[in-house]
């Protein structure tokens, strides 16, 4: 369309102020506050250079945090999604009940994660909660702090998230599997191939950009965890308990803590690493394109 | 035939059996709601004994619960008007307009859908502190991170539907006389239509559900509600039945509403993904 030389900017100056004040700026504030010590509201920052990120290196809880975020997306990657597939595949033939099963998976995403976390802070119980009732109901002498065992906590925390986010993978497969035509296939069981043989070589090749899809999306977002790893692995040790959004916040805000400018520099990291993936996941779905 | 049967069936057990499994945590939390603590205590698993209305009582009189339903609607009412307002201009400049820089700054854009907004909470409590804009502990503080964090995805989505738009319509239009800003006013956006209700609802829940802001830049007098429901937890954690009630008012108003727009609601939240 043609119009005069301004009017573009003038339709982006408002969204642009807003997206510059409250994101853009706190992105670059954060680079640049990485660079002072900066412990107290009431005192001024001192800059010290390179000193925090040395410092990281160094950090071992810092290390246990960006570990357990490559457990989480490992696990969403090697079980959730295929488990999501998986129901994809059982839900999608043309029989009663999709309707309703992609509702009833799906229905989690619409709850605050916060409200997520409490609810299974609850199933997870020593005493009373859900889950511990259940498996006394078979052993009755069964007892186990869930969520205090530093050795397992984040993997039932990863149940959690499995049960908040598979329904929405299911989903993004159910749009993937609706676009395969079903003359395709009849046409491979005409020829004589086994359910097996559709899913290797019809199915699974026509999923490609939806597996890419959900794929990246667990990738980044295993960075962006927070609410339910806040909340329901407050009572563990600190090198057993935090995510790397986790532990920023701590540094942070936590009481006796207001590191504010270590807590930036471990963000620094943080946008760094995200950046670096979304370049890399770019760059391979445009080579595969 | 007898074989497809046989096969349907066991498809529809096994989907059935991991429904329940997944629908047992909400279950037991909603009757959880009505029991008797000592009942909780007693016997957590079967029907309440006796039933109470106590708990769902004590969550509401305890008014800080209404207060923060209050306080989340006003605010995620304003912040989705505002990013509405304000993205769909620059999503249909993005789309249709040709100007120096537009792919930058579409790029740049697309930038805030990705970093964890984490990356941020540092700086935003310095911006929003005495030193800077002075709203920390007011609700309006978080409209501009919601605002500023939102706009990335509206603008993806809307700047899509803008593409779809025949040329045609917009150049006919443009030789009839009509400016720039009234064929993106009145040909252009009334097509968006479907796009504008799809990131309304996106844009709603992902604010209504937001923790990380609401924990770091709201006082203790002003609310919204997930942080209402951790705070809630924290002073009645042993209370089991009344937290439960507390969910439970947070939980069941969204199920019905899901299932009411449940369609609309399933492609709000997965548009981002697909259109990405």
């Amino acid at each position: 369309m043609k119009t005069r030389r301004l009017t573009p900017y003038l339709f982006l100056l408002p969204a642009l102020a807003v997206y510059g004040i409250f994101v853009l700026f706190p992105i670059v504030d954060s680079f640049r506050m990485s660079l002072y010590r900066w412990e107290s509201p009431f005192l001024p920052p001192t800059f010290c250079g390179l000193a925090h990120f040395r410092n990281l290196l160094h950090d071992s809880v810092f290390w246990h945090a960006a570990w357990h975020n490559i457990l989480l997306v490992a696990g969403s990657l090697c079980i959730q999604l295929p488990l999501a597939f998986l129901l994809a595949l059982l839900v999608n033939p043309p029989t009663w009940g999709k309707t309703l099963f992609r509702t009833a998976f799906f229905a989690p995403m619409i709850m605050p994660t916060a409200a997520i976390a409490i609810l299974w802070q609850y199933v997870y119980e020593p005493g009373n909660g859900l889950l511990t009732r259940l498996i006394q109901l078979a052993w009755p002498n069964f007892s186990y702090a869930w969520l205090a065992d530093p050795a397992c906590a984040m993997l039932w925390i990863f149940v959690t998230i499995c049960w908040q986010y598979t329904g929405f993978h299911m989903v993004l497969y159910m749009a993937g599997l609706s676009t395969i035509p079903n003359e395709l296939y009849e046409a491979a069981r005409m020829d004589g191939a086994s359910e097996w043989q559709i899913c290797r070589h019809v199915i699974l090749p026509a999923m490609k950009p939806a597996i890419a899809v959900s794929a990246t999306l667990s990738i980044i977002g295993s960075l962006k965890y927070f609410d339910l790893i806040y909340l329901m692995a407050g009572g563990l040790p600190e090198v057993s308990r935090e995510v790397m959004a986790t532990y920023i916040y701590r540094l942070a805000f936590e009481e006796n803590q207001g590191r504010y400018g270590y807590g930036s520099a471990a963000a620094v990291v943080l946008f760094l690493l995200a950046l670096a993936i979304i370049v890399a996941l770019r760059g391979r779905t445009r080579r595969d394109a | 035939m007898t074989r497809n049967r046989l096969s349907t069936l066991l498809r529809h057990l096994v989907l059935l059996l991991f429904m329940a499994l997944s629908a047992m945590p909400l279950l037991w939390m909603f009757l959880m709601a009505f029991r008797t603590e000592g009942d909780a205590q007693r016997a957590p698993l079967g029907l309440p004994s006796p039933w109470t209305w106590q708990n769902m009582r004590t969550v509401l009189t305890s008014g800080s619960f209404g207060h923060a339903y209050g306080n989340s609607l006003l605010l995620c009412i304003v912040s989705v008007t505002v990013t509405l307002l304000i993205a769909a201009p620059a999503a249909f400049a993005l789309a249709r307009l040709k100007f120096k820089g537009s792919h930058i700054l579409f790029l740049l854009f697309l930038l805030g859908m990705m970093i964890p907004v984490h990356v941020t909470m540092i700086p935003l409590n310095r911006l929003m502190g005495s030193g800077g804009l002075g709203l920390k502990g007011s609700l309006w503080a978080l409209a501009g991170p919601y605002i500023g964090f939102a706009l990335p995805i509206t603008i993806l989505i809307l700047r899509n539907a803008f593409a779809a738009v025949p040329q045609d319509l917009l150049d006919a239009s443009q030789l009839d006389g009509c400016s720039t800003w009234a064929v993106f006013r009145h040909i252009a956006l009334p097509l968006a239509r479907p796009s504008l209700a799809t990131v309304i609802i996106f844009n709603f829940l992902t604010m209504w559900n937001e923790f990380a802001f609401a924990l770091t830049l709201l006082g203790p007098k002003h609310h919204t509600l997930p942080l209402a429901l951790s705070q809630f937890k924290g002073e009645h954690d042993i209370m089991i039945t009344q937290v439960s009630a507390a969910l439970s008012l947070v939980i069941i108003p969204l199920l019905f509403i899901y299932v009411l727009a449940q369609k609309h609601i399933i492609k709000g939240l997965t548009a981002g993904a697909v259109k990405g």
